[in-house]
């Protein structure tokens, strides 16, 4: 058989459109977020191959040079190319966003797998506690702890993780509770199967599907509230190469008309959360058929 | 149908907004400012911005004319020493009264300086370490006996916290933050100018005063609008809608503002500096010789250039530029960005590529501005530029600053320095002299260098007093308590139509002479 | 209705644990911070022998059971002390600024409905055509950008480039307000002097802030309103408006949405907090004189009181919002019971 890169193509896109065919706009979505994900993490990972210069050096060219060749972005007040600390900057905030989502993910499921299944005053006073937190400004609350804790990328990376650990636990805790009067369990249980049992052979693989979501979900908005804590100069040292504190930085050069300053650390903020959610609104349509009559 | 409305809706606010503004009778200037007031009681305002308004509606007993650094009387006529120097007769003029019929006297005068001992406020030392008590000699005048003879004593008869203030209004033991909590409302005090209104962090409105004793002011009306950034504040004076601008634009927006031909750029030297501490008692910068490669490394130009566009001027010495006696004491010492000298300082004690030296360089990213995360960026990287010093940068915001410099935490700090009086002496002995300097997280002790500031401090002879502090900052640039980097340009923007702004190094800005030229 | 008021009463009690739980937490972020209130209250030249006697007067040296019982007993009074840096009561400045920005988020959450709720309408009207994806997109994407950044790009825009709009404040630099200023509303104050020019100035300065602040949290109403919308176009009495003759744009703008709004308007109970959020990183960015900018300035200053003060009031607020919010639905919705 003939082997030619067209071909090839067709053959591997196949699977796509048949995809995209069944589930429409979702999953257009869902592969339109992964990309921009993709991309972004191979730029974080290979940033020396995407940074023409390093991220602090301060003589890169001219002083607040507006785009052009060869600064694709410009250069800031201390002559340090823009599009580097770009790229740089990527691992920052992917580093804290995702870090953040795992801490919270891991404390949010234990603990709403935990209250949910043995129930009692631990459940009762844990709910009340979580609740109390999810019902309050996430911002406002990281805000308190990043004052708190003081600059730094692990302190900013737990300001954010403390956050979502209530929608984890809801989640989880909902989703046992209501696992937990399934008929196979309750057949398990007759069996003599114990709590631990149980806990980790029928509740959680079911739990994790829904979990997986709102992970990605997450994950955006963790990235929204780095960006905004960094930007209120609240989150880290000027050490780290960071998109909101760029921006915060910038933002006196806007009257002087050098607006690539502010530009392009808000658009990939803005882009780098859209290629999240789009992955996590494509997977909740496609993981979830009941969602699909709309 | 929704639409329709939209647009209707848009149209009104339009034309609302273009309304003309309620007409104006008095000539009104309106003056705009980042900074803010703290509290409106000489006793405890210890900050230029509240300092400046306080010359306008108070007065001290000796003053500066406007622009100058001359001492001249103000609501005393004249003044006496006495041998020993310790004690300071001040004649008061006669005929003063507050503008709700309180004479001005010595009662008044000496009621004003004890509140100010009591209460114990900010600024209250400059009061407390120098005089020991007041008496009243007769109605027109007062005697201040001091605790030590102090060459400069004048100079300080003219900083706020020796204003007098009228007695029937101001609480004697409180100190208060606004004029509502005055007797009457209203800030009555001998100056030009009275407070009308007062909104924190908004605007304070002054009417020039009918009864001033002295040269009426030429407007009738400032207003200070206080602007909560600098960017809109620049956009306010380049479309016209404030009147003069001072104090604290961006030096983006200086640079544009200079270029436009819609404003007029008042510029002049400022007494603020900013330097580098180093804790001097503790390894590694107990180790002069360390100190002396890190100020030497410093390349100020081309850092000036890069964190101010190049606005402020290159300093020295900790002397500043302007008052008596400073000499460029680090020039001569080690220039600018000496990378040869500080290698070899730092190769006398075993430090080359493979074994640098490391240490943390602290900053504090609001209190100066936020220009200091980029002043401390550039820092670093001309130090490391020698390749042989590795710099970690830290911040912390400035009640943990603070905290930290008594600490020891910060093994060199950025720092600035407003005077509180115009003399070497507050420039140099605040930072060199052991108690000053323990204060200041610096901890630098030298019985030589104590001795030499106290003879500073008491010798009345001014030439023999030029020559102690030339010495003093020769020593400096030896033992390098603290590196100096740049001494501020004061940069006032005003419509092109506006005249009489006087700017002075001793910070007194004086609005009775601006006016809208016809 | 015995159902009903057991519900509101159950509800009502529920909060205060809450409201509890989140001051107790708050307790104890505050007295972690690092960095001494004190010594930055008093002044570079204070000795360590003042600064003890201010803790002491400050009540820092108590035992901190002591303490937090003493706190709570504060919130309850609604007393939130003294600022401890600027020497005034924290429920001034809370009071001065609380205003400005129920103002900015009220004018905010106008243009979020209005945005949110006919584009959701909309879209539910033009199901599966290229209109409903584009629209729900732009419920996606609007979410993902930084309200700060929408700030700064409307700034740079309308403010700079155009030249249009003023980018920050309240009123403009010759607008006094102290001269009109009576509830700190000052839409309400400018109209009560009947200064129609002021009225104009303040109007044109909410203009860029509230619609950042609108623009943003649209995308979660045009969802809400799409899905509501949605279940409402297809129920019994829209088929028999339709059968009857009326309108179609009249059945979806008026009856459909009429009833599609109501949950949607309850829905917004959970959304204040992202008001609230919202309305912090909005007042940073156009220097609006609110709680938002407030908090950050405080926290710099390390002024506990004034910290706590304003994240209880947050806190308040927001349990208060959701409380009636959550009681109108109940009544609304017999479903909904304990």
């Amino acid at each position: 058989m003939r082997f030619s890169p067209a071909h090839a193509l067709a053959q591997g896109l196949t699977p796509f459109m048949r995809m995209g065919r069944k589930y429409g706009l979702e999953w257009w979505i869902l592969v339109f977020g992964a990309l921009i994900i993709l991309a972004i993490v191979v730029m974080a990972m290979f940033p020396g191959f995407f940074a023409p210069f390093s991220p602090y050096d301060q003589n890169t060219g001219p002083q607040l040079a507006p785009p052009g060749d060869p600064h694709l972005m410009g250069t800031d007040n201390l002559q340090r190319d823009v599009w580097s600390r770009i790229v740089y900057g990527s691992q920052t905030i992917l580093r804290v966003a995702v870090l953040a989502a795992v801490i919270s993910s891991f404390t949010g499921i234990i603990l709403g797998l935990i209250s949910g299944f043995w129930g009692g005053l631990l459940d009762r006073t844990l709910s009340l506690v979580m609740d109390s937190l999810y019902v309050f400004p996430g911002l406002i609350l990281a805000i308190a702890f990043a004052a708190m804790f003081g600059p730094g990328v692990i302190n900013i990376t737990l300001a954010v993780a403390v956050i979502y650990i209530p929608t984890y636990f809801r989640l989880v805790r909902g989703q046992t509770l209501s696992i937990k009067e399934e008929l196979y369990v309750e057949a398990a249980k007759a069996i003599g199967a114990s709590s631990s049992t149980i806990l980790w052979k029928y509740i959680f693989p079911n739990v994790i599907a829904t979990t997986v979501v709102v992970f990605t979900l997450n994950v955006a908005d963790a990235i929204m509230i780095e960006a905004a804590l960094t930007y209120l100069g609240l989150g880290l040292p000027p050490s780290i190469v960071d998109w909101g504190m760029d921006l915060a930085m910038g933002k006196k050069f806007l009257p002087s008309g050098q607006w690539w300053l502010i530009t392009f650390p808000g658009a990939m903020i803005s882009l780098l959360a859209l290629g999240f959610t789009m992955l996590g609104e494509g997977l909740a349509e496609i993981l979830n058929p009941r969602l699909l009559e709309r | 149908m929704k639409i329709s409305r939209l647009f209707l809706f848009c149209t009104v606010v339009a034309v609302l907004a273009c309304l003309p503004a309620q007409s104006v009778a008095k000539e009104t200037l309106v003056y705009g400012t980042t900074e803010k007031v703290i509290d409106l009681d000489p006793a405890n305002a210890y900050d230029f911005h509240t300092w400046e308004i306080f010359y306008n509606i108070y007065q001290g007993l000796l003053r500066y004319p406007p622009g100058e650094t001359n001492l001249i009387p103000g609501l005393a006529e004249s003044y006496d020493i006495s041998a020993d120097g310790k004690e300071y007769t001040f004649k008061l003029r006669e005929g003063l009264k507050f503008t709700d019929g309180t004479p001005f006297d010595a009662n008044a005068v000496k009621w004003s300086i004890d509140r100010v001992m009591t209460l114990k406020g900010d600024p209250s030392w400059l009061v407390t370490d120098f005089v020991d008590h007041v008496d009243v000699v007769d109605i027109h005048a007062v005697k201040f006996v001091l605790k030590n003879p102090v060459a400069y004593f004048p100079s300080l008869v003219a900083s706020v916290p020796y204003y007098p203030v009228n007695p029937n209004i101001y609480p004697k033991d409180k100190i208060i933050r606004d004029p509502s909590e005055l007797k009457g409302g209203k800030l009555v005090g001998l100056g030009p100018y009275e407070v009308v209104s007062f909104k924190r962090d908004q605007e304070i409105i002054m009417d020039a005063n009918s009864n001033f004793y002295g040269e009426k002011p030429k407007n009738d009306r400032v207003v200070i609008r206080y602007f909560a950034d600098a960017t809109t504040m620049r956009l306010a004076i380049e479309k016209g809608e404030v009147d003069f601008v001072f104090k604290t634009l961006n030096p983006s927006d200086i640079k544009d503002l200079e270029k436009s031909d819609k404003v007029q750029t008042i510029k002049a030297q400022g007494p603020y500096i900013r330097y580098l501490c180093f804790v001097c008692d503790s390894p590694p910068f107990k180790d002069k010789v360390l100190r002396q490669a890190v100020a030497a490394a410093v390349n100020r130009p081309p850092l000036l250039d890069k964190v101010f566009l190049g606005q402020n001027a290159p300093l020295y010495s900790m002397v500043p530029m302007g008052m008596w006696s400073h000499i460029d004491a680090f020039k001569d010492a080690f220039g600018d960005g000496n990378i040869t000298k500080s290698k070899e300082l730092l190769a006398s004690r075993g430090y080359n590529e493979n074994n640098k030296f490391e240490f943390e360089l602290w900053y504090t990213p609001s209190h100066y501005g936020d220009t200091e995360v980029d002043l401390a960026a550039v820092l670093k990287d001309q130090l490391e530029a020698t390749g042989v010093m590795k710099v970690t940068v830290k911040s912390a915001e400035w009640a943990t600053y603070r905290d930290n410099w008594k600490n020891k935490v910060m093994p060199t700090f950025l720092l600035g320095w407003y005077p509180d009086y115009i003399d070497p002496d507050n420039y140099t002995a605040a930072f060199a002299g052991t108690a000053g300097s323990k204060g200041l997280g610096i901890y630098f002790s030298d019985p030589e260098w104590d001795a030499k500031l106290l003879e500073g401090q008491t010798t009345p002879d001014m030439g023999k007093r030029t020559e102690i502090y030339e010495e003093i900052q020769r020593m400096w640039a030896d033992e390098v308590p603290t590196a100096t980097i740049f001494q501020g340009t004061l940069f006032l923007f005003a419509k092109t139509d506006i005249r009489g702004i006087l700017l002075s190094p001793t910070l007194q800005f004086n609005y009775g002479p601006i006016h809208r030229a016809k | 209705m015995r159902n009903l008021t057991r519900y509101i009463i159950t509800r009502i009690l529920l909060t205060i644990p809450m409201v509890l739980i989140l001051l107790s937490i708050l307790f104890v972020v505050l007295r972690l911070m690092p960095g001494d209130p004190v010594s930055s209250m008093l002044g570079g030249h204070a000795p360590e022998k003042v600064i003890e006697q201010k803790k002491e007067e400050l009540g820092l040296n108590r035992p901190m059971v002591i303490q937090y019982l003493d706190y709570l007993w504060q919130v309850c009074r609604l007393d939130f002390g003294e600022s401890m840096v600027l020497k005034q009561r924290v429920t001034t400045a809370i009071g001065e600024k609380l205003p400005a920005t129920i103002e900015l988020t009220f004018f905010g959450l106008v243009i979020t409905l209005f945005l949110g709720v006919f584009m959701g309408a909309y879209a539910a009207d033009h199901r599966r055509q290229t209109r409903d994806s584009a629209i729900r997109l732009y419920g996606i994407v609007v979410y993902c950008i930084p309200v700060y950044w929408m700030g700064l790009m409307l700034q740079l825009i309308f403010g700079i480039w155009l030249d249009l709009l003023p980018i920050a404040g309240r009123t403009g630099p010759r607008v006094f307000a102290s001269l009109f200023e009576k509830t700190g509303f000052y839409v309400l104050d400018t109209i009560l002097v009947k200064d129609f020019s002021a009225l104009g100035d303040v109007l044109v300065h909410l203009t860029l802030p509230a619609f950042t602040l609108g623009l943003v949290l649209s995308g979660i109403f045009v969802r809400l309103t799409r899905a509501n919308m949605l279940d409402v176009l297809r129920s019994d009495y829209i088929i028999a408006a339709e059968a009857r003759g009326i309108r179609h744009r009249r059945i979806v703008y008026k009856h459909a949405l009429k009833n599609a709004f109501i949950p949607v308007l309850t829905m917004m109970g959970l959304q204040v907090a992202l008001l609230m959020a919202g309305a912090v990183l909005t007042e940073t960015t156009f220097s609006w004189p609110g709680m938002g900018r407030l908090l950050l300035e405080r926290i710099y200053l390390r002024d506990y009181p004034t910290i706590q003060g304003t994240i209880i009031v947050f806190a308040l607020i927001v349990a208060t919002v959701s409380l009636i919010v959550d009681i109108i639905y109940a009544i609304i919705d017999p479903r909904i019971r304990y």
